[in-house]
């Protein structure tokens, strides 16, 4: 007498896999709000002939409330060019620039397009003193 | 004889959940992404004595007004005059343009005539009052 071989049940369960997808979908969104800006509410000013940034990974915004923010998060103004750049820090520790070579040290710049001078220009000051090349985030001009 | 009633089936479809999450994470992406950075570059070198000119051309920027080398005039007036200054410069440390500027000018000003003098030429320098 042949006995069968009974078949074995391979199949995934799938009433987990909405629950992944949905801590997945979670965690996406959060870890976007963190690395991004994009709460920070900004009229932006306008221009013309505007280019693309060449890189994206550090921006300093001031709001329509004028407060400023550094890769999304509120900093103190006088804190900028430290948290950009500290050149006598050990390696890895040296700011958010750090060591990067010229041409990926850009700085986005959202600033709301009221803001008063004695606000912005410190804050231009401290980037241009951490060594970031500035890119002011514009709209084009109608 | 009692006849029991039939048990409803109230469970949602659990397979359909993995896909409307999927999709919702794909948006969710997209939509961060397409946030535009478009903008302007902008040089502005550092304290370097050696880069900075003897002599810069001086811009005041005011709310209502704008300087240069001390004249108040219109912003056309102010464009011509500019450009014309800066083609008599030779070297580029001579095109340095100083720009003072009152603390209420509004940022939209501010980039408005600095892009103008980049456009014309010249590299901007910030003068501010040491506080």
């Amino acid at each position: 007498m042949i006995l069968q071989r009974r078949k074995m049940n391979a199949e995934v369960p799938s009433m987990a896999m909405g629950d992944i997808a949905f801590l997945l979908l979670i965690f996406f969104i959060i870890l976007a709000r963190v690395t991004d800006d994009s709460h920070v509410k900004v009229n932006k000013a306008s221009g013309e002939e505007l280019e693309k940034p060449k890189s994206k990974r550090v921006s300093v915004a001031i709001d329509t409330n004028q407060i400023t923010y550094l890769n999304g998060v509120r900093i103190n103004p006088d804190t900028i060019t430290a948290a950009l750049y500290q050149p006598d820090a050990p390696p890895g520790q040296q700011g958010l620039l750090g060591d990067l070579p010229p041409g990926q040290r850009t700085v986005l710049l959202k600033i709301d397009k009221d803001t008063p001078a004695y606000l912005f220009e410190p804050v231009i000051e401290a980037v241009s003193k951490a060594g970031g090349e500035l890119h002011h985030v514009l709209e084009e001009k109608k | 004889m009692k006849l029991r009633r039939q048990a409803l089936l109230t469970e949602p479809p659990a397979s359909a959940t993995s896909d409307i999450a999927f999709i919702l994470i794909i948006f969710f992406l997209v939509c961060a992404s397409i946030q535009e950075d478009d903008g302007r570059p902008q040089e502005i070198p550092n304290s370097d004595k050696e880069r900075q000119s003897k002599n810069p051309i001086r811009v005041g920027l005011e709310r209502d007004h704008i300087k240069l080398n001390g004249d108040t005039m219109a912003m056309q007036v102010f464009e011509e005059k500019l450009a014309t200054l800066l083609d008599q410069k030779v070297n580029e440390a001579e095109k340095t343009v100083a720009v003072r500027c009152s603390p209420t000018v509004p940022y939209g000003r501010w980039m408005e005539v600095t892009a103008l003098i980049e456009d014309s030429g010249g590299t901007i320098t910030l003068m501010r009052k040491v506080q």
